[in-house]
C-alpha cells in the first residue's frame, strides 16, 4: 500500500511534464491518457533496474520519448491522419466578440503558433523530439543525450538543422500567404 | 548620404524582421501546450500497477560510497607514505602511484556526478 501511494505522489509530481511532451511528441491529444499511463507503467516496471545514474526527470524523458516513437510507429500501420493540436472548441465566440486591435494580435499570435505546430510534425522526429525537450522542457543537452541515447555533438547538430528547417518553412509560409494579397491588391 | 540610407535602410530592416522572427519562434516554442489532466489520473495508475512491486523506488549509491571509501584510503596511505619519504626509494614510486590513481578518481567521481543530473 505505501508503495502504491509513494508511487501515486511521484506519478502526481511528474504527470504534467509527461502529459505536455507527450502531446507535442505526438501532435495529438487522442489516446493521451492511455499514453501517459503507459509512461508511468513502464517506469513502474523499470524501476527495480533503475540504478540512479539520472534523475527520475531525466528517466522519464527517455521513457516518454519511447512511447512517442511506439505511438508513431501504431499511427503508420493505421495510417490515420492526425488531429491538430488546435482544440476545435476553442474560444472563437470570445474572439469574435472583442475585435480590436488586441484581440487581433492573440489571433495572429494563435495562428503563428499553430503554424509552428504543424510546421514541428513535419520535422523528423528526431529534429521534433530533440527541439520540445531543449526548448519547451529546457532540458540540458546532457540530459537530452541522455534521454535519447546518443552524443551531445549529435544532439547540437539535430537541434540547429531543426530549428533551421523550422525557421525556413515558417518564412516560406509567410511569403505563400503574402503573396496572393499582393495580387489581389 | 541619402544613398547610403537608401542601401542600408532595406538591410535593417530585413534584419529586424528576421529578428522578430526568431524571437517569435522561440516564444512559440517555449510556449507549452495546456493540457488536461484528469482529477484522478495519478490514483487511477496507482490502481493499475501490475501485482509486482519494485524492490526499492529510490536509487542507491553503493558504487559511489565505494569510491569515497577509497579515495580516503588512498588518501591515508599517500600521507603515511609521505612521512616516511626518503627512507626507502620504493616509496617514491608507490607514492607517484598512489597520486596518479587519487586524481584519477577524483577526476572520474567529478565527471560522473556532473555528468547527468
Amino acid at each position: 500500500m505505501d508503495a502504491d501511494l509513494t508511487f501515486e505522489q511521484l506519478v502526481r509530481e511528474h504527470q504534467s511534464m509527461v502529459f505536455r511532451t507527450l502531446l507535442r511528441l505526438t501532435g495529438s491529444r487522442e489516446h493521451l491518457d492511455d499514453l501517459a499511463q503507459d509512461v508511468f507503467l513502464r517506469l513502474y516496471r523499470a524501476l527495480p533496474s533503475f540504478r540512479g545514474e539520472a534523475l527520475i526527470t531525466t528517466y522519464l524523458y527517455r521513457i516518454a520519448v519511447n512511447v512517442a516513437q511506439d505511438e508513431w510507429k501504431r499511427r503508420r500501420r493505421d495510417d490515420r491522419s492526425h488531429i491538430s493540436l488546435s482544440d476545435e472548441t476553442s474560444d472563437w465566440e470570445e474572439r469574435l466578440a472583442h475585435p480590436d486591435r488586441n484581440a487581433e494580435q492573440k489571433i495572429e499570435e494563435r495562428e503563428f503558433q499553430q503554424a509552428v505546430e504543424e510546421q514541428l510534425q513535419l520535422l523528423s522526429k528526431i529534429e521534433r523530439t530533440i527541439l520540445i525537450l531543449y526548448h519547451q522542457e529546457e532540458r540540458t543537452y546532457e540530459q537530452i543525450s541522455y534521454a535519447l541515447g546518443m552524443p551531445i555533438g549529435t544532439v547540437r547538430t539535430h537541434l540547429h538543422r531543426g530549428r533551421k528547417k523550422l525557421r525556413e518553412a515558417i518564412q516560406q509560409r509567410q511569403t505563400n500567404e503574402r503573396r496572393p494579397a499582393c495580387q489581389t491588391t | 548620404m541619402s544613398d547610403d540610407l537608401k542601401n542600408t535602410q532595406p538591410e535593417e530592416r530585413a534584419a529586424d524582421l528576421e529578428h522578430e522572427l526568431d524571437q517569435r519562434l522561440l516564444r512559440a516554442l517555449e510556449a507549452a501546450p495546456e493540457v488536461d489532466i484528469p482529477a484522478d489520473f495519478a490514483a487511477r495508475v496507482a490502481r493499475n500497477l501490475p501485482a509486482r512491486r519494485p524492490e526499492f523506488v529510490t536509487a542507491t549509491h553503493y558504487g559511489e560510497h565505494a569510491v569515497f571509501l577509497g579515495m580516503l584510503l588512498t588518501l591515508a596511505v599517500l600521507i603515511v607514505l609521505t612521512l616516511h619519504n626518503g627512507r626507502h626509494a620504493g616509496f617514491g614510486l608507490a607514492e607517484s602511484l598512489l597520486l596518479t590513481q587519487f586524481l584519477a578518481l577524483t577526476i572520474w567521481i567529478s565527471v560522473r556526478r556532473h555528468g547527468v543530473s
